[in-house]
């Protein structure tokens, strides 16, 4: 850590992407996107479906190999020095599978032992973790293979928080969320941008990120259009015009389907 | 529907065509082809015919018994009853439909090869039997693949308890032994021809539905009308009876969900400070005991093992007693092979956890020893103990698999993880896993190649005749086990840290990320695994068939100096000694014709590929990076 802290504050950003680019076979998935997370911003990825947005945090997080770029959280590179960066960052990827056969707490256990956190650490954090999200009593006894989805988010949300990072990457975190586990999942992002972490999600509910993030950026078939503060973005309008707008597609939905409940 | 149902399932398979499964398709309808010619032959054999009934009746039995495991081994059939819960089509229609497409394959097109044996075999009595075997062999190929659709209905709906994996262990294990011990016949084939069987056994098999269809055509060749109607009436009643049991069964599957005692809070703690590698040990000891598909992994070898171990013994002989344990131990690696492809996407823990590898290997090689070695050792001790001998051979054996298995097991796993469904997203048909046949055989032949330098120095005792040098095979066997486990795990951590998010990749979208190419890839780096594993195994099997089980054996029958050693041919029954040969010689010649054909297919592929880049890269007229 002692390495890393002198860049942090020299005031780098939580999470830079340089020029990450992807290309699956002939299919351009990410073109040379750049991104800027400000440490203790509160960051909105946004864009329809098949932007890029997972691709785009896989590779910022190093889960997938970019053909091109770098990405560097708080100035440490991710696939030069990956064990300093993953230290400082927790992750939630959207719908990847978990040690399934475990139960809640046994899980965040084996993930502080593995990450060699003290476990006297681990217990005091796995049981508040647990009792937050709400998956401490009965659900102990529920393996993470029968949880439903919202429980599913939740116990991923714990599993990033567990080593206590100071940057979380979060794609698509409420997506299939009730509202319930959403005001949970809300409220502990809140209380972790306010005690000076920095948050990067995806989402394609723009009435989310307009009430969650000061910073948003667009992303369009690959590439990144817009970035910068939410109210720069999203000029007078709301968020979801300047979007379709920035997207430059046609809404669809006015013509065609005369048949439907004619 | 049936035609829809038949239109999709071909627009399906002409998508595999081109993925790593067609390769595989491709090698077991070869395979397939043979045996069922070797079918066909038998109908042809010169004996009596009513012993060639007996052995027609078994030969069908196992192709029976093989449709019925099939599914287990193969995977999810393509069309599900599931994917078309929501459209509003009657069941009974469905379930036609859905047995239209099942006949849409390769192996049903194998097994009518193999069933017109019984045709061939009506030949012999005139025109009345051959027409009376034509509905017989339709309504048997029928039976086939009802009874394997229904077969994976029903273990699948047993699998989603723990019990039930179990049971389904069990009887998959005693399936498999049944079907391979049938063979059994034939090794004493050169008797059986003479002196035919035994009434008892005729019975049976004539007794089995797959059986029928020769009951009939016997009786046409008697002019026994009421035996020729009596069982394709049977065998017709009996497909109409399972349609509807599989309309029934089509239905929406009753789910229930478990609940685990779980750890509480001090019992979670209670191995939280001994280091990553316990870490997952533990995690994969709860594994093995929680997830119905390990469940399976953990029953299936042992009683496999112990099944063969104990046919035998009904016909007087314990020998195949001493190697109960290896066999379980072989076995165990053959389908544990696939345990990163078994987790799924969960890698991704692993990778942002970097510099754990090494732990996550060794801790699911610890999780694999202590579930089959001290059960392996055990078997051996027993089985060598009731059999009062061959303790140097059963200890090299036992100690060698184990150690090489352990070190296998997690190379495999890296090397050619076979992608499945993510087990959160399969949880209500846990046994669904991807095809793992030809993850199995290469761990197969890889094991017992680990496997043979500790046998071989027991080999090399018994021939010099020095007991102390056979006994130093069990040595022998601990040291290349413990090679083994050490080293080719750490290759396993090695590969699996460098190719972590590539693995990752295969396992999200189901196949391999296409890599950049230049001008200098070679064909063989560039080939997918699977094309790169396939080309390799069969210039492997290529080469072991062809030289020394095709062509030695053959100067030897030819020159008269026979030696047996290790040629197959030599040990069977005169009469099978040059069909054996030339088997083994087409094999031998069809491995290295799909080698040479996948270097081909590759090499044009490739060659494809760089020109449409050069083209691309012409039209963009800057030069691309390369980062």
């Amino acid at each position: 850590m002692n390495a890393v802290q002198p860049q942090v504050e020299g005031g780098s950003a939580a999470l830079r992407l340089f020029g990450l680019h992807k290309v699956f076979g002939e299919y351009t998935a990410v073109e040379r996107a750049d991104l800027t997370v400000a440490a203790g911003s509160f960051y909105g990825l946004v864009g329809p479906n098949g932007a890029g947005k997972t691709t785009a945090l896989s590779m910022a997080v190093g889960l997938l190999r970019p053909d091109e770029g770098r990405s560097e959280v708080f100035g440490v590179d991710v696939w030069a020095d990956p064990l300093a960066a993953r230290k400082l960052m927790g992750v939630l990827p959207d719908g990847l599978a978990l040690p399934e056969r475990l139960t809640g707490r046994e899980l965040l256990t084996y993930l502080g032992q593995l990450r060699g956190l003290d476990p006297k650490t681990v217990a005091e954090r796995a049981a508040e973790l647990l009792d937050v999200m709400e998956l401490a009593g009965d659900a102990e006894r529920t393996l993470v293979v029968d949880y439903s989805t919202g429980m599913r988010k939740k116990i991923g949300l714990a599993t990033a928080l567990l080593h206590g990072p100071r940057l979380l990457v979060l794609d698509e975190p409420f997506e299939a969320v009730d509202p319930v586990s959403a005001a949970t999942i809300k409220r502990i992002l809140n209380r972790f941008v306010a005690g000076g972490g920095s948050v990067l999600l995806s989402s394609h509910v723009m009435a989310l990120v307009e009430q969650l993030c000061d910073t948003v950026a667009v992303m369009a078939k690959g590439r990144v259009v817009a970035e910068g503060p939410l109210d720069q973005v999203r000029g007078g309008a709301s968020l979801e015009d300047t979007f379709v707008e920035l997207v430059g597609v046609k809404v669809g939905g006015g013509e065609g389907l005369s048949w439907l409940a004619s | 529907m049936v035609g829809v149902l038949i239109r999709m399932k071909l627009a399906v398979l002409r998508h595999t065509i081109a993925g790593p499964k067609a390769t595989w398709m491709l090698t077991g309808g070869l395979v397939g082809l043979v045996i069922a010619a070797g079918t066909i032959g038998l109908a042809t054999t010169d004996a009596a015919p009513g012993t060639v009934a007996d052995l027609l009746a078994v030969t069908f039995a196992i192709w029976a018994l093989g449709w019925m495991l099939g599914p287990s081994f193969g995977g999810d059939p393509v069309l599900r009853a599931e994917q078309f819960a929501m459209e509003p089509v009657p069941r009974t229609r469905l379930a036609l439909g859905l047995l239209g497409a099942a006949f849409v394959g390769v192996t049903t097109v194998v097994t009518l090869v193999a069933f017109t044996a019984l045709v061939v075999f009506a030949a012999r009595f005139g025109a009345a039997a051959v027409v009376v075997s034509i509905p017989a062999l339709a309504l048997q190929l029928t039976l086939v693949v009802l009874l394997s659709r229904l077969a994976a209905r029903f273990f699948g709906a047993l699998a989603r308890s723990r019990t039930g994996a179990a049971v389904t262990a069990v009887i998959t294990a005693t399936m498999m032994v049944l079907s391979q011990s049938g063979w059994i016949v034939f090794v004493a084939l050169d008797v059986v021809l003479e002196t035919g069987f035994s009434r008892a056994f005729s019975l049976t098999v004539r007794a089995l539905p797959s059986g029928w269809g020769v009951v009939a055509v016997e009786a046409a060749a008697r002019g026994d009308w009421l035996w020729v109607v009596g069982p394709l009436v049977a065998l017709a009643v009996l497909v109409a009876l399972l349609v509807v049991l599989w309309g029934r069964v089509l239905g929406p599957q009753r789910l229930a969900r478990p609940v685990v005692r779980g750890s509480s809070a001090s019992s979670a703690a209670k191995w939280a400070d001994r280091g990553p590698v316990a870490a997952v040990y533990v995690k994969e000891v709860r594994t093995w005991l929680r997830d119905p598909l390990r469940v399976q992994g953990l029953l299936v070898a042992p009683v496999f093992a112990i099944l063969s171990g104990l046919l035998p013994v009904l016909f007087g002989s314990t020998a195949l007693l001493p190697f109960v344990g290896a066999i379980t131990a072989l076995l165990a690696a053959t389908t544990t092979a696939n345990l990163y492809g078994q987790d799924g996407t969960a890698l991704w823990l692993t990778l942002m956890t970097p510099g754990t590898e090494l732990a996550d290997v060794r801790g699911r090689q610890l999780a694999w020893l202590t579930w089959f070695g001290p059960l392996s050792v055990v078997l051996t001790v027993v089985g060598t103990a009731i059999h009062g001998g061959l303790w140097p051979w059963a200890i090299a054996a036992t100690t060698a698999v184990l150690g090489g298995g352990a070190g296998l097991v997690v190379l495999v796993a890296v090397d050619q993880l076979v992608p499945g469904p993510d087990p959160h997203k399969a949880k209500n048909s846990p046994l669904e896993h991807g095809d793992v046949t030809g993850q199995g055989f290469v761990t197969l032949f890889l094991v017992l190649g680990a496997a043979s330098p500790a046998l071989c120095v027991v080999l090399a005792g018994e021939l010099l005749d020095l007991p102390l040098l056979a006994w130093a095979g069990g040595p022998a066997g601990v040291l290349t086990g413990i090679v083994g486990y050490g080293v080719l795990g750490g290759l396993a951590a090695k590969r699996l840290a460098a190719r972590g998010p590539e693995l990752l990749y295969l396992m999200r979208a189901g196949k391999e990320h296409e890599a950049a190419l230049s001008a200098e890839t070679s064909v063989i780096k560039a080939m997918s695994r699977h094309r790169r594993g396939l080309l390799w195994t069969s210039f492997f099997i290529g080469c072991l068939a062809t030289f020394p089980q095709g062509l030695v054996p053959l100067g030897m029958k030819l020159s008269g100096e026979i030696e047996r050693v290790w040629f197959l041919a030599l040990y069977l029954p005169e009469g099978l000694q040059w069909p054996v040969i030339a088997l083994m010689l087409l094999i031998g010649l069809s491995a290295f014709g799909l080698a040479g054909w996948v270097y081909l297919v590759e090499s044009r592929k490739l060659k494809a590929r760089l020109e449409r880049t050069a083209e691309e890269r012409e039209r963009v007229e800057e030069p691309v990076a390369v980062g």
